[in-house]
């Protein structure tokens, strides 16, 4: 038995031992390539293909006649509005519009968010007892399933149970059901996004402060600069590519931020660009879900390449 | 800031700020002390609320910050409210299935990223950075078509998938294998030549010397990318929610667990609380034995570019 299968397999064995370096290396992605261009490739264009067609609402299949990027220009210009739950973009309520509530969650979440990390980093960069303690501790938020992170946000701005709200309602800070109200739900959100996130941008920038030339310091105190000159002469410029680096993807991440609001506040409360593509798709309207799916990857491109932009002038500069 | 506070001629305040002015060395200190101590209050607080909410029962209005009463009971309860336990099997039974074929494509496309010069590798590269980069919303209509069963290739039909493990199986596949490579990546090209060319040079064939040699000297590597996996798949929600019914005999995972408990009549938010807390508990488990493969699965996926 083992003679036969040997007999097998060692003619192939052979074939891949004559191979050259070029086909060896593409033998081995063979099956990273096949699985990615199944589950991956094939979906984003299809994607693609679907958003260029219309709704079918009545028939078989959800899809329509072919009508190009009409559908991205209805949405974009309002004409879908009536039959969204919430408009992509809209002038006169802009907090009731997917794309200024997600933008406005993801801009405050990763200016909060990466200055708080940066805080953190430095922390934990020093030496003191207890520090893997300290760094465990840290990663919890982000290791946790986003189902509870929405969860315990939603248990702590329960009126009925938290000890925040009403103090909170008397400084005018919130309302009375802070879960009831966009502006308030908006700002919740924000907040359990820059708590699980800090982790994460925390230890990129922990690795960039790791690779900092200590004797750099050394100079420095002997010029007499203070930590703070330090800091702002040294060490900021040095970790800069890294900390746009951990933006960049803070920045994706939030642009796609759902599971949270979904455990929390609801979609039609917080109305962001992944709650109105899931709502389309659940109205049979797959045609529409995938132009908005497609029109927000876009948009995170965008600014991305506005990040990539930024990023080439501050490495051409140190450079 | 100090000449504002010195005027009231030596306050309990002034004396401090003064001390702080002339210590600078000990003023960082307490900086740093007040740092981190925020810093970690801020991050357990949330924890330490459930644990507050859970077990001071239900029907309590006006909580403050310390627990009326203690009942541990409720741990026991919320298993007979929802089988909290059968959602949380479901979804370490998807996570393991997506870790075994992370790893297995993984370790393949690594070793050959990190460790074999053919053309293209640049590109291929950046293939996988933009399948990361895309939202999963992007996915998730052609998915779904494809493992509900409704998608045609030529004569054939999709197996119909949905309420099976491999619903959900096959998109964190797709939304995981991307940070597999990387890490793994990173891993293999660390190894010295010198150990493969003797392996070879022994006799052992290129597949004998990447699994004799190569995999077992990259195993801190192969953990690490199985943890991140492994914890990536038990916390996404997205896929979880989108690809099962909700029952937990369909397979449905953990988000519906805690979801059936907000959907619940009545205010029971101990249960919400208790739930919460039971499903921590693996993550936390991993993450207080394997903090450094996740600190350094994290640091080295994200910069990898």
């Amino acid at each position: 038995m083992i003679e036969k299968l040997y007999r097998t397999v060692s003619p192939i064995l052979y074939r891949i031992e004559r191979l050259d370096e070029d086909k060896y290396g593409y033998l081995l992605i063979g099956p990273m390539i096949l699985v990615l261009s199944v589950l991956a490739f094939y979906p984003l264009v299809r994607t693609f293909w679907l958003s260029l067609q219309s709704d079918d609402l009545y028939g078989e299949h959800p899809i329509g006649e072919f009508r190009g990027i009409d559908g991205y220009v209805e949405i974009l210009t309002g004409e879908l509005n009536i039959i969204l739950n919430y408009p992509f973009f809209s002038l006169s309520d802009p907090l009731s519009s997917a794309l200024v509530v997600t933008l406005l969650i993801t801009g405050f979440s990763v200016a909060i968010g990466t200055v708080l990390g940066l805080g953190m980093a430095l922390i934990l960069n020093k030496e003191f007892r207890g520090r893997s303690v300290a760094r465990m501790i840290v990663i919890l938020p982000w290791s946790i399933p986003i189902v509870i992170q929405g969860m315990m946000f939603y248990l702590m701005f329960q009126p009925s149970i938290s000890p925040f709200v009403e103090p909170l309602n008397q400084l005018g800070i919130l309302s009375s059901r802070p879960l009831g109200s966009t502006r308030d739900s908006i700002i919740i959100v924000i907040l359990i996004d820059v708590w699980r996130k800090i982790p994460f941008i925390a230890l990129i920038i922990l690795a960039g402060l790791a690779s900092v030339d200590q004797s750099l310091y050394n100079v420095a105190k002997v010029a007499g600069a203070s930590k703070w000159q330090q800091f702002r002469l040294i060490t900021l410029p040095l970790i800069k590519p890294v900390v746009l680096i951990g933006m960049i993807f803070y920045t994706i991440s939030s642009m796609k931020v759902y599971g949270v609001v979904e455990a929390s506040a609801g979609c039609n409360t917080v109305p962001t660009l992944t709650c109105l593509v899931v709502d389309t798709f659940r109205m049979q309207r797959w045609a529409t879900a995938s132009a908005i799916a497609f029109l927000t990857a876009l948009i995170i491109a965008g600014i991305v390449m506005v990040y990539l932009v930024k990023f080439r002038d501050e490495v051409d500069t140190y450079e | 800031m100090s000449n504002a506070v010195t005027d009231e001629s030596k306050g309990r305040v002034g004396q401090f700020v003064d001390l702080m002015v002339n210590n600078p060395y000990d003023t960082y200190r307490i900086l740093f002390y007040v740092g981190l101590t925020s810093f970690l209050m801020i991050t357990l607080f949330p924890f330490y609320w459930l644990l507050v909410l859970a077990v001071s029962g239900g029907g309590t209005y006006g909580m403050g910050f310390l627990p009326d009463s203690v009942n541990i009971g409720v741990f026991v309860e919320i298993f007979s409210q929802q089988p909290i336990h059968l959602y949380i099997f479901n979804s370490i039974v998807i996570a393991m299935i997506t870790v075994v074929i992370c790893l297995v494509i993984g370790s393949l496309a690594g070793y050959a990223f990190g460790r074999v010069d053919f053309r293209g590798k640049g590109p291929l590269m950046l293939l996988l950075l933009i399948v990361s980069y895309f939202p999963g919303i992007a996915y998730l209509i052609p998915l779904y078509e494809m493992l509900t069963g409704s998608l045609t290739v030529g004569p054939f039909m999709t197996p119909d998938l949905y309420n099976t493990p491999w619903a959900m199986a096959f998109p964190f596949t797709m939304l995981t294998l991307p940070i597999t490579i990387f890490i793994l990546t990173t891993f293999f090209s660390q190894i010295p030549d010198g150990l493969e060319d003797a392996a070879r040079v022994e006799g052992t064939t290129r597949l004998g010397a990447l699994f004799r040699v190569i995999l077992p000297l990259s195993a801190p590597g192969v953990v690490t990318a199985a943890i991140i996996v492994f914890i990536s798949v038990y916390r996404e929600f997205f896929f979880s929610f989108m690809m099962s019914r909700g029952n937990p005999d369909d397979w449905a995972v953990l988000v519906y667990g805690i979801l059936a408990f907000e959907q619940q009549s009545g205010s029971q938010h101990h249960f919400m609380a208790a739930a919460s807390i039971v499903g921590v508990i693996p993550v936390a488990v991993l993450v207080i034995f394997a903090q450094k493969h996740i600190v350094r699965g994290l640091t080295q996926g994200g910069l990898k570019e």
